[in-house]
């Protein structure tokens, strides 16, 4: 067949907004005036930026969501293609460097509405009981000022708003089952449940991943094209673009998007007042709120704040404590592949699509606290031609060889826990942006317990990619994720937020993002990052009025508003197995 | 694109057992009678319209001089060679490059050790004319084929041995990085290289239906596997497997180990 039976697909609805082939985003939006003075700016319409601006219009408050990139009309803008998707990911200048410097960008920063859940690969797994502990179980990193019974109702609730596919039975931390099945496996899952099983590693398979198994709503399924980290032109893939963002501008929330926040504006009487950004043809401007939530992630949270120093702030907003832009991680994220006889062709199916969290916990066997995952990945031919330069020296002939085999590897990524660090942490380069603001300088470097972690789990990855039947096994030493810079704590001291994310310093200014993370486990951060976001969400609405007007802290628990949800994205609950 | 078209036999690829030189292919790889681009009809309108502008849209030089585009042409057909490709079925590799230096376009970040991007490419000229020269008297452009396959070699082997003003404040890894990432940016996106190594292409909205064992979709194709090997003029056909580094920061200074002097 050389062509559809029905002709060529052209672009349908070109007048209107379309997030996936179906759903529509809701027009006229709503537009506030600057000198208007809404409840709440949020600054990044992200994971976190979008499950909020959801949650505060639908309950009834004035929210402009502020976003650096665009609102992305996907059936126009997205394309499956890995060099056309360039503009999904924040490109906008940066520096790293320290003993181990991270990759930014592609690796781990989005840009545009949706932010990080527009390019993750949206493994959800769930951060274990332990990890909310670590320093009073091993002695190292931090305690959560929250533990797990705090967010599981929350993870509950959004996996099935986003919603999660996975097995019934998911045996690792608490353990729990999901309530949309599990996805059929690809190449590289084979692979992995071969290798586990022949090492007697339990393993999860077809998730837990945040891609639909079946049509919900009106988001189709999964078709098995692997462009995930391109963008998920069908909509099956969850981010916050198609299953948060349509309901906020429905229920009347405002998206800014290319306005690029500068400065958060403090009063006299030491409460913010708005924030300054910056338009798409670089005129300034100015927001008035009577509350600002900052959810830039890792590194442009910090980066707002320090920008937005002044007197009583000296060392940036919120940073009474000294620990803003510190306390920064990411995950190790090594790649290791296998070349196998038969073909795999690992472009099929969802790079994330079966794990093993075996060896998530601390083993006094080990020498080193925490553990570490083993996921499926699934490189495209761009990504996999810079993984061969690293992991096989490949350039020239030796390259083109190499890539004629694409389609007889599999890559398996492990996921590190890093442990959270005083020296890891973002400063304020001197190099500039395009609208003069200094850019961040991002410094990594591992200690001791994060080389010995990372050096048994890539042997164990190594190990399950040989027993999977791999004739060749090598590998690309790499990080996966950020979180941390804005850690949220008990001691004012110590913390930039407390335990529902407001600064301790300012009593009307909050961060929710991954930023606030003590640690991190060896779970990919999405889900919990929603997960705090409807948690923070349900606090501010508690609170109500109390937020405007006040800088009484109360720290009780609010009640799951479960009914604030978008519509018909959640069911009767997650299985619970204990 | 003058050299492609005048491609000395010397630099094809030879068939390992009989020594003779294989024909240049318009599809060299083990998927012969495969095509994404016939399956473009069931490609989305966006895709379809930025895959066809790589393929159709003839290359235009805005950013780069006429000599810097010439230079960097002639590094990045030793970085990824194609003289197993007929002269019309060969990518260009800098076009993409020279449009992200003209709009300042980068990866969302650079290394403290490394200098801005448009800087990187201006300074990789003269340590690479420094390398050749040092080597052997020549600037770079003038040498053989082999001799400029070496002065390449000795930068992804992280062991130059002339400019060390520059690599000083450069890291000889980092730029190897950057220029190989440049180049895999314009082959590996291109459908024609798809093609060569039985990538399926987009999907959106047919999808893929047979996940398992590697079977191809009804309108892909069996691998057919030949032999080659690289022509002896070029040197850069060896790869090697290191995996005794762990870490990112270990992989690069493995590389650069004993490099700068």
């Amino acid at each position: 067949m050389k062509e559809p039976l029905l002709g060529a697909f052209e672009e349908h609805n070109k007048r209107k907004h379309m997030v996936g082939p179906l759903q529509q985003i809701h027009a006229p939006m709503r537009r506030f005036r600057d000198y208007e003075e809404v409840d709440y700016v949020i600054v990044g319409v992200g994971s976190a930026g979008g499950v909020l601006v959801q949650r505060l219009a639908r309950a009834g408050f004035n929210v402009v969501g502020i976003e650096a990139g665009p609102f992305w009309d996907t059936e126009h803008d997205w394309v499956s293609d890995e060099v056309g998707s360039h503009d999904l990911y924040w490109t906008e200048p940066r520096v790293t460097g320290g003993s181990d410097p991270l990759a930014l960008g592609a690796n781990n920063c989005g840009k545009g509405v949706g932010g990080g859940s527009v390019h993750w690969a949206a493994f959800t797994p769930r951060l274990h009981p332990s990890d909310f502990e670590v320093y009073t179980r091993d002695g190292v990193g931090a305690d959560w000022p929250i533990d797990y019974a705090d967010i599981m109702p929350y993870y509950e609730q959004l996996e099935l708003e986003m919603p999660v596919a996975g097995p019934a039975y998911y045996p690792w931390g608490h353990p729990h089952g999901y309530a949309y099945g599990p996805h059929p496996m690809g190449g590289v899952g084979n692979a992995l449940i071969k290798g586990c099983t022949a090492l007697d590693i339990p393993v999860s398979i077809g998730g837990p991943v945040a891609i639909l198994s079946g049509s919900h709503g009106d988001r189709p399924h999964c078709i098995y094209r692997g462009f995930c980290i391109q963008g998920c032109k069908v909509g099956a893939k969850a981010s916050t673009l198609v299953t948060h963002v349509p309901d906020a501008v429905k229920t009347g929330a405002e998206i800014r998007d290319r306005s690029m926040v500068s400065r958060i504006e403090v009063g006299k009487n030491g409460r913010v007042t708005g924030v300054h950004y910056f338009d798409i043809e670089g005129n300034a401007h100015f927001q008035k709120a009577k509350a600002v939530i900052v959810s830039g992630y890792a590194i442009e949270t910090p980066r707002l704040l320090m920008h937005s120093a002044c007197a009583g702030h000296e060392h940036g907003l919120a940073n009474s404590s000294g620990t803003l832009g510190r306390y920064l991680m990411a995950q190790a994220g090594n790649v290791v592949m296998g070349r196998f006889d038969q073909p795999v062709r690992m472009y099929k199916a969802p790079p994330a699509h079966a794990l093993t969290e075996q060896f998530y916990e601390t083993n006094a066997k080990n020498d080193f606290a925490r553990g570490f995952a083993i996921q499926t990945v699934g490189p495209l031919p761009v990504a996999f031609g810079k993984q061969m330069i690293a992991a096989k020296k490949a350039w020239g002939w030796g390259l083109r060889r190499e890539m004629m085999d694409y389609n007889h590897w599999a890559t398996f990524g492990l996921l590190g826990e890093i442990l959270p660090w005083n020296d890891n942490r973002v400063t304020l380069s001197d190099d500039k942006d395009r609208f003069g603001l200094r850019v961040a300088h991002v410094s990594f470097n591992l200690h001791e317990n994060d080389k010995n972690l990372i050096k048994a789990a890539k042997k164990k990855t190594e190990d399950v990619m040989w027993a999977a039947g791999a004739e060749q096994v090598v590998q690309e030493a790499r990080y996966a994720h950020l979180v941390g810079g804005c850690r949220m704590g008990k001691d004012a001291r110590t913390s930039v937020v407390d335990k529902f994310g407001r600064t301790h310093d300012v009593a009307n200014l909050f961060v929710c993002d991954g930023s606030v993370f003590p640690t991190q486990g060896s779970a990919n951060p999405g889900l919990t990052i929603q997960a705090l976001a409807a948690r923070t969400a349900d606090y501010l609405i508690e609170q109500g009025a109390a937020i405007f007007n006040s800088n009484k802290r109360d720290m009780a628990t609010p009640r799951l508003r479960r009914e604030l949800a978008p519509p018909a994205t959640w069911g009767k609950g997650v299985p619970r197995l204990k | 694109m003058k050299r492609f078209e005048e491609v000395d036999r010397a630099l094809c690829p030879v068939d390992p057992d009989t020594g003779e030189v294989l024909e240049p292919r318009a599809q060299p790889g083990y998927y012969a009678g495969f095509s994404t681009l016939a399956q473009r009809a069931f490609w989305d309108e966006a895709t379809r319209k930025v895959v066809d502008k790589r393929v159709k849209d003839a290359p235009q030089r805005r950013y780069l001089s006429e000599q810097a585009w010439e230079f960097w042409s002639t590094v990045f057909a030793h970085l990824i060679p194609q003289t197993d490709r007929t002269p019309e079925r060969q990518i260009n590799l800098v076009a993409g490059l020279d449009h992200r230096l003209e709009v300042n376009e980068t990866i969302g970040y650079r290394y403290e050790d490394m200098p801005h991007d448009r800087v990187v490419y201006a300074w990789g000229i003269d340590a690479i004319n420094a390398e050749a020269k040092h080597r052997y008297g020549g600037e770079f452009m003038v040498l053989p084929y082999r001799q400029q396959d070496v002065v390449l070699k000795a930068l992804h082997d992280g062991r130059p041995e002339a400019a060390s003003d520059i690599w000083k404040k450069m890291s000889v890894h980092r730029f190897w990085q950057m220029i190989m990432g440049d180049a895999i940016e314009a082959y590996y996106a291109h459908p024609w290289a798809w093609d060569e190594i039985g990538f399926g292409g987009p999907a959106y909205p047919r999808a893929y239906t047979r996940l398992e064992r590697g079977e191809p979709e009804p309108w892909e194709v069996e691998e057919q596997r030949y032999a080659w090997a690289a022509p002896s003029a070029s040197v850069s056909d060896e790869v090697r497997s290191v995996s005794g580094h762990h870490t990112e920061a270990g992989q690069h200074s493995l590389l650069d180990k004993g490099g700068v002097r």
